[in-house]
């Protein structure tokens, strides 16, 4: 074994603070949706979810500058290589304790199956969110300038509702996914410390 | 059907701009934005503005001699012409608008107005005979039918609208009571104040607060949260201040003239309507962008007016014509309810009065459709008639989500010719009226003879609705509708249709797909770790 920081810090400042924003933005969605949440107030969950929308989209502009200037974007690659391993892993291998396909390194710390589902959620689910959400919240100017129909306003606020709930199951898988690790709390451990121990021949292997 | 103006559109830059400042306003909408210096300088302002106003007059109409009289009693047209004597051209301006003629005509449209065919569903009609009576409330002397000469100038009633001294009072046909001292009210006229407006417009209807429900006279001493406009303890205003008048054309809607009280200018020389509420409060009076944005599809009036009949008088919401006539020992009756409000009087039939009403609410554009005694009825499914629906949708850029007094009643019908009918109501035994001889048949023959209109001699009852949009009684802000009061299931748009409302509509199984999809997620997940830990790897 050796102890590696697979998570920089400001990957890791990325990533909580998107979990943080992302939750909130949930929770104030779904209480102006009126799905019985009473946390905030109609008006200050709206100011809320308003206010970390720019936010997310601030840090998003950030972590796409780190991802592009460090390289670490080529980690979210989707691959074929080791896929059918993985998928087979988590459906029979992992109850009967097999190891794992795919060894972390640094330089590809995500298994095939994160990189699928990190890239999805990068590429499709983040921006049907920011896109839905940009033009519910600008609707009004552009209703009439556009002269879209009036139903197009509901078109934008199904489409932004069921990415909300495909981020609750995506959040549900995530969690659950972590505790997959070489025990249940070593992933978010890592996620929190950036330190994670990593099998040696692996580091050898894959360099 | 004439079109309501558009409302003229900012310049691209400026829209542009306004785009640009909502996006960097974003971060902002919680933290507070610096609020804009107060216009007043705070409660009763007006009343200052008011008494400087009074200050700067450079007549004082006591010195004249023509106005020392002595009149005699009863006699207007004698006021009216020593007024004319100096004012020569103000009797001329009077005559031209609708607080003389009572009728409305536009576009190729007559007849919306009371001393024409416009039909109303509290008393119906003046024209089948009650003008007298109703011509109280007519700035002129003598209307008593339609032989009134509605060209003679000594006919205008300076008095009704000018007297400051509360002591004038009009009676039938609209002469002055003969109690009245005509010459010491001629010699203290002024600026019309809320009584002069009030003596006509808060007793609508036949009585004090019936018609309007947001104006009566508890208005003269509201209390703030009554309306803080004219509240003394508010800012003190007068009808006037907002209801400017051009040549003695008071600002106001009519009937046929979109009631537009968005920003187009009434009168030369106005950037926007004083009547609407952004002349003074802008477009944008809120600190949030997200509230100033509602102004573009929701009236001020809609959140800021929660209930009307605010004051201590009840308003009539329901007059039943159907049930008039119950007699005992052969004479009229009325009956109170629990609140002392008059629930059954044989000459209107039954009735319902209440206070604090929730609005009705309905897109409107500013236009009314209103309906004349000689349109010919379609009598819908539901059996109701709504007399002057309002005109708007979501699409249409001019409407808005207004609040309304909704006044439903039952009146007579000429089921053959399928029109409204104007009976003869208001006489003495003996004459036909309805209120002496208890025959709606002879009374409605009578009525409709007056007016010069066929009547079948078959009459029926129909339901009726009319519409009164609310804009008086504005409350205090923390009275305000709250978010959620809209925003939510069953809430208070529920039935205002044409839109997507956040928190109202939720799509069709969206929520079921949602939380069926978190449903599964879980499932999968929970099987999946409950065969993982009881197989005892990781």
């Amino acid at each position: 074994m050796r102890r590696v920081v697979l998570y920089e810090s400001f990957e890791r400042f990325w990533h909580w603070a998107q979990a943080l924003l992302i939750l909130t933005m949930m929770l104030t969605g779904f209480e102006v949706r009126g799905l019985g949440l009473h946390l905030f107030g109609f008006q200050r969950a709206v100011a809320l979810h308003n206010i970390l929308a720019v936010t997310l989209l601030v840090l998003i502009v950030f972590a796409i500058f780190w991802h592009v200037t460090t390289g670490e974007w080529r980690q979210y690659i989707p691959t074929r290589k080791f896929l059918r391993e993985m998928i087979a892993f988590y459906v029979t291998g992992i109850f009967k304790g097999a190891p794992h396909p795919v060894r972390k390194h640094r330089m590809a710390k995500l298994n095939p199956l994160q990189r699928l589902a990190y890239f999805g959620f990068k590429v499709l689910i983040i921006p049907v969110q920011v896109t839905s959400g940009a033009l519910y919240y600008y609707y009004p100017n552009l209703q009439h300038a556009l002269g879209w129909p009036p139903a197009s306003l509901w078109v934008i606020a199904v489409v932004h509702v069921l990415g909300a709930f495909g981020l609750v199951a995506f959040l549900i898988g995530h969690i659950y996914l972590t505790t997959t690790g070489h025990t249940p709390f070593s992933n978010i451990k890592a996620m929190l410390t950036g330190w994670e121990d990593l099998e040696d021949d692996a580091y050898f292997d894959e360099t | 059907m004439p079109h309501p103006p558009r409302r003229p559109s900012p310049p691209l830059l400026r829209r542009a701009l306004q785009t640009l400042l909502g996006i960097l306003a974003l971060p902002l909408a919680l933290a507070q934005e610096p609020a804009p210096p107060p216009t007043t300088p705070g409660h009763g302002s007006y009343t200052i503005v008011h008494v400087a106003k009074s200050r700067r007059q450079t007549a004082d109409h006591s010195k004249f001699k023509i106005l020392k009289g002595p009149f005699k009693d009863s006699d207007g047209p004698a006021v009216t012409r020593a007024c004319l004597t100096c004012h020569m051209k103000a009797a001329e301006q009077v005559m031209a608008t609708s607080h003389w003629t009572w009728n409305i005509a536009k576009d190729g449209k007559d007849g919306f107005g009371k001393s024409t065919l416009l039909v109303n569903n509290y008393c119906i009609s003046i024209i089948g005979g009650n003008t007298e009576s109703c011509a109280r409330c007519h700035v002129g002397y003598g209307f008593k039918d339609k032989s009134f000469d509605f060209t003679r100038q000594e006919n205008v009633d300076c008095l009704v609208c000018h007297d400051t001294t509360g002591d004038y009072e009009k009676e039938k046909a609209g002469w002055p009571n003969p109690g009245v001292t005509l010459a010491e009210v001629a010699q203290k006229v002024g600026a019309p104040s809320n009584r002069n407006c009030g003596v006509c417009h808060f007793f609508g209807g036949g009585g004090d607060a019936t018609k309007h429900g947001d104006l009566d006279d508890t208005i003269l001493k509201a209390p703030r949260a009554e309306d803080v406009h004219m509240s003394r303890q508010g800012a003190g205003m007068d009808c006037i201040d907002c209801h400017a008048s051009d040549a003695h054309k008071v600002g106001g809607p009519n009937y046929v003239i979109p009631a537009d009280r968005r920003e187009q200018a009434k009168f030369a020389g106005e950037s926007v309507s004083r009547m609407s509420c952004a002349a003074c409060h802008s477009d944008s009076p809120h600190k949030s962008y997200i509230l100033n944005r509602h102004y573009q599809k929701v009236a001020c009036q809609t959140c800021h007016i929660p209930t009307y009949a605010r004051g201590k008088l009840p308003t009539n919401t329901f007059w039943d014509w159907a049930s008039a006539g119950r007699l005992k020992n052969g004479r009229g009756y009325k009956e109170e309810d629990a609140n002392g409000y008059e629930k059954y009087n044989s000459i209107h039939g039954e009735m319902i009065w209440a206070r604090n009403v929730r609005p009705s609410y309905v897109w409107y554009n500013g236009s009314l459709k209103f309906t004349r005694l000689t349109d010919r009825i379609t009598v819908p499914a539901d059996g109701r008639v709504i007399l002057n629906p309002a005109e708007g949708s979501y699409t249409d850029p001019n409407a808005k989500i207004w609040p309304f007094k909704f006044h439903e009643a039952t009146q007579p019908f000429d089921p053959i010719l399928q029109r409204f009918v104007a009976p003869y109501t208001a006489g003495p035994k003996g004459s036909g009226a309805y209120w002496g001889d208890w025959d709606w048949d002879v009374a409605i023959q009578k009525g409709m003879d007056t007016a010069g209109l066929p009547y079948s001699g078959q009459h029926s009852f129909v339901k009726t609705s009319m519409l009164w949009p609310v804009t008086h009684m504005v409350a205090p802000k923390e009275q305000a509708l709250a978010c959620t009061e809209c925003h939510k299931r069953n809430g208070l748009l529920a039935q205002v249709p044409g839109f997507y409302l956040l928190g109202r509509d939720h799509g069709a199984g969206v929520d079921l797909l949602g939380f069926g999809v978190i449903l599964l997620t879980l499932l999968g997940v929970g099987i999946h770790g409950f065969i993982r830990f009881t197989h005892g790897s990781h």
